[in-house]
């Protein structure tokens, strides 16, 4: 296959790939819940989500108690990194997963002071393992292991390392006791140019292999591009969320390591599921799904505090695995059962700070793609 | 007697009923309407009212029936179902035809469907329901010659035992199936030794053990029910690749073998359609949260044998625990459809076709004008290596005007283009011998074993008029020798053809009646090409 066709494909490809988000982003799921007998007048407020928030917005008791507070909120599902596209007439607020596209949808707010962005909640992103995977990471200096042996620490510098070096599970003592573990060692993630954890996925690896920088421009880019494209390329196809990869590990077949939000996994210790197998390793250099409210209208704006504030809604992101800002005693007592699993104070994990929108998206497609010309 | 073959009006009736009346036939797994969704009842796709969700869904789902039952009943979303294989529900998808006429898809898998750049905007929300590996399922007699430890087979094992004669088996076809292509991107995998995700390289340097893989292919077909029927028509042939779930509620014991070293597995991901309604997308919403519910999960493995997504919910016990390494599905676009055209067109064995085609007075006109479109536009499916003989006929077969052709894979267009001018010059005259002319192609195809896949498509617009009679031809049949016997007829429903009659070719020759006279006759020779 010629360069020009090539990457004349890629391009249509990611017109396409904007297109769907534009289009899903208008059309999707309306969750305005069912309880609508409350005597009080609400107001209604309209919003562009992030998917992975659409559980909490659509849980009955959420609807109840933003709608105690006075609002029924209405939302769409769109890709966080494609909020920016969105003509957002007509919204009130719009609550990407990240803070990089949320600073750039101020920045194209009409009134920007009151477009100051609000984070209520946030997750770092973890990867999960079945035990024998974590313990063959762990006996090989890829990790270690609490006392328990159900959460620890991923080292990302050394798991870098293997991927440079092609390296497979074989390669590492112990693997061979188990028949799962063979070929070559990666961690499963979503499409970095459809999905925000896919694309954070990225942004942290780069920030580790270029030295605790981050990337700020083509350059940067560049030097960390092969890394970043074999990190993709040996996944073959990535789902667009990272439910399906989750659910996958969840049903037992798939991977043995994936990159989630913490909350996905803690959504499900909350609802006192028992996780079986399930290892949460919390990579040193991470980082954070900020969950990011830009207001549009003294709605969006009222939605934000309320989120930010209201203890009852604090209480409900937490049932929803996510870590309310600021000193969250909520989260802390809610998952204290869970402690086996769950890094709460995230000793030992350090924040990677996120690329702006532009330098992520580059990013993302130069991994993706398939020719390695461009 | 299955839904789609009832009376047009009794059909309307039927989708009203529709989980009841698929549950009626799910004993066979598959009441595929297979590849044309022209072929159904347009009843089926008019707009959906309050709480209908109408779910373009691969075949395999029609054993969901129970489960979406209890949906109903706990949700008031009613699942209407319309069953396609993959690649031509991705068609459909891509084509926007899907948008018209559903709300929702419903696949095994949608990791092909990503590879398609002009589906991308046409899906929205996925959500993952259950799943299940790709498998082989061994009669445990050959499991037992075989001296194998079934948890511990690998796929160099299966093809060692390919090629030395001492397994054979039946699989989809990977171009319309998605367990047929799962199972070959598998094998591929498995025999190149790739690591990651298989590259052009990987496939190129398999070549020859894939080869070798694919001579022990004896039954290929374009959906899994039809499979396990031919399957169970066969004594010779050990093996069938299929989900798990499929294997293991197929009659007659066969030993699941998930082998050691990969499987790909479907997460039969619930998948919105972006253009569908809102009403829409607010029942699907609620549909997927039922399914996700440990009481749903629950009913869903002990039904389905499928394997549970939600935390806390154990597969059935018939499901092994062990975990297996999950072997990545391809990247890109050009080494999955490499990949499918290497399979056609080099790997697998040959096909081996005779066209049994009515050219009777009654074909005169329109008739006629119709069939030589659908012949010419045929041409372009045949495959390389394949051999193709038009055997025209009216009174009897028109000698003169039988011809065979073979597709060189150095100029396949030579015989393509020559079987399209003979399809122009077919004219129509005389009665109608269908007996006399099927016993004529097997004749033609001999009884000498060649290694090919071997079949007879019969297109005819009327009842037998000359010639042999039916209880002739059921004779001539039972006469053959016994590999000669496992050439299967597929006839076509054309015209004024009678459904009975054809019906019982298709039965005692082990083959599949197929429809066009509510849909095309390309569409027919399209989804029988699956078949051959």
């Amino acid at each position: 296959m010629g360069f020009r066709e090539h990457s004349a494909r890629v391009r249509r490809i990611l017109g396409i790939v904007l297109a769907v988000l534009l289009l899903g982003g208008v059309a999707v799921v309306l969750v305005t819940g069912g309880e609508k007998d409350q005597g009080t007048a609400t107001k209604t407020v309209r919003g562009v989500i992030g998917s992975e928030k659409s559980e909490f917005f659509s849980d009955p008791d959420v609807v109840k108690a933003l709608s105690a507070k006075g609002l029924t909120v209405s939302t769409e599902t769109s890709g966080s990194w494609d909020m920016e596209q969105l003509p957002l007439q007509g919204y009130d607020f719009a609550f990407p997963s990240s803070k990089g596209p949320a600073d750039e949808l101020r920045a194209k707010a009409p009134d920007k002071a009151a477009a100051a962005p609000l984070r209520p909640f946030y997750s770092p992103l973890v990867v999960v393992a079945h035990s024998n995977a974590a313990r063959v990471l762990a006996g090989n200096g890829l990790a270690t292991l609490g006392a328990r042996g159900t959460s620890g620490i991923l080292k990302m510098d050394a798991y870098l390392d293997a991927v440079r070096a092609d390296r497979g599970w074989r390669q590492l003592k112990g693997a061979d006791k188990h028949t799962e573990l063979s070929g070559t060692l990666f961690i499963t993630s979503t499409d970095p140019m459809a999905s925000n954890s896919g694309a954070l996925y990225l942004a942290a690896a780069s920030y580790v292999a270029d030295g605790g920088r981050v990337a700020d421009g083509k350059e940067a880019v560049t030097r960390t591009a092969p890394l970043l494209r074999k990190l993709t390329q040996v996944q073959g196809a990535q789902q667009t969320s990272s439910d399906a990869p989750f659910r996958d590990f969840v049903s037992g077949v798939g991977n043995p390591l994936v990159l989630v939000y913490e909350s996905q996994v803690a959504a499900q210790l909350l609802a006192g599921r028992p996780m079986g197998d399930l290892v949460v390793l919390y990579p040193d250099t991470t980082v954070n799904s900020d969950h990011t409210l830009v207001p549009l209208t003294e709605g969006g704006k009222e939605l934000g505090r309320l989120l930010a504030e209201d203890p009852e809604l604090r209480r409900l992101a937490v049932r929803h695995g996510f870590r309310p800002q600021g000193a969250a005693p909520e989260f802390t007592e809610a998952t204290n059962p869970y402690g086996q699993y769950l890094n709460q104070t995230l000793t030992g994990v350090r924040q990677a700070p996120v690329p702006t929108g532009a330098v992520l998206r580059d990013m993302a497609r130069r991994a993706r793609d398939q020719g390695g010309t461009a | 007697m299955r839904p789609r073959t009832l009376p047009r009006l009794l059909a309307g009736l039927a989708l009203t009923l529709l989980l009841t009346a698929t549950a009626g036939s799910c004993g066979t797994i598959d009441n595929s309407a297979g590849g044309t969704g022209e072929q159904f009842d347009k009843s089926d796709t008019s707009p959906a009212g309050p709480g209908t969700l109408r779910v373009l869904a691969s075949s395999e789902l029609a054993d969901m029936a129970p489960v979406l039952e209890d949906a109903r009943e706990a949700t008031g979303v009613t699942v209407r179902t319309t069953y396609a294989g993959t690649l031509d529900a991705v068609e459909q998808i891509a084509s926007g035809r899907a948008e018209k006429e559903y709300d929702a898809v419903w696949l095994s898998s949608n990791d092909y469907l990503r590879l398609r750049p002009d589906t991308a905007g046409r899906i929205s929300n996925e959500t993952p329901v259950m799943t299940s590996p790709v498998a082989l399922g061994v009669r445990p007699e050959a499991v037992a010659r075989l001296g194998w430890d079934p948890e511990k087979v690998t796929w160099s094992q299966l093809h060692q035992a390919v090629a030395a004669g001492r397994l054979t088996y039946g699989m989809t076809d990977p171009k319309r199936s998605n367990s047929g292509f799962s199972a070959l991107v598998s094998v591929a995998s498995g025999l190149s030794g790739a690591q990651s995700a298989l590259s052009d390289g990987d496939v190129a340097k398999a070549t020859p053990k894939l080869r070798e893989f694919f001579t022990g292919q004896k039954l290929t077909s374009g959906s899994s029910g039809w499979l396990a029927t031919a399957y169970g028509r066969r004594t010779d042939v050990d093996a069938l690749v299929n989900y798990e779930s499929v294997l293991l509620s197929t009659s007659g014991p066969l030993t699941v073998i998930r082998p050691s070293d990969g499987v790909v597995t479907a997460d039969y991901p619930l998948t919105l359609l972006t253009a569908a309604p809102a009403a829409a997308k607010e029942s699907a919403q609620r549909l997927t949260t039922y399914l996700r519910t440990p009481e749903a999960q629950r009913r869903i493995t002990e039904t389905t044998l499928r394997r549970p997504v939600v935390a806390g919910v154990d597969p059935a016990p018939r499901l092994d625990r062990g975990l297996r390494r999950e072997l990545p599905f391809p990247g890109s676009r050009s080494v999955a459809d490499g990949l499918l055209d290497a399979y056609d067109n080099t790997l697998r064995r040959p096909s081996r076709t005779v066209y049994v085609l009515d050219t009777s007075g009654s074909m005169r006109g329109e008739r006629l004008t119709r069939l030589k479109a659908a012949i010419a536009e045929l041409t372009a499916d045949f495959r390389d290596r394949e051999e193709v003989t038009l055997m025209p006929f009216g009174s009897a077969v028109k000698d003169a005007e039988v011809r065979t052709y073979t597709v060189d894979p150095a100029d396949p267009a030579k015989a393509r283009d020559a079987i399209r001018a003979d399809a122009g010059r077919l004219s129509a005259s005389g009665g109608t011998a269908i007996y006399s002319s099927l016993s004529e192609a097997y004749r033609a195809l001999g009884s000498a074993p060649r290694d090919t896949f071997t079949s007879i498509v019969l297109m005819t617009d009327g009842e037998n008029t000359d010639g042999m009679k039916a209880a002739g031809f059921d004779a001539f049949f039972r006469e053959l020798p016994a590999e000669q016997r496992h050439t299967p007829v597929f006839p076509v429903l054309f015209g004024d053809s009678d459904r009975s009659e054809l019906d019982h070719i298709a039965e005692l020759t082990g083959g599949k009646l197929f429809d066009a006279t509510k849909g095309s006759l390309e569409g027919a020779f399209e989804e029988i090409r699956g078949y051959q």
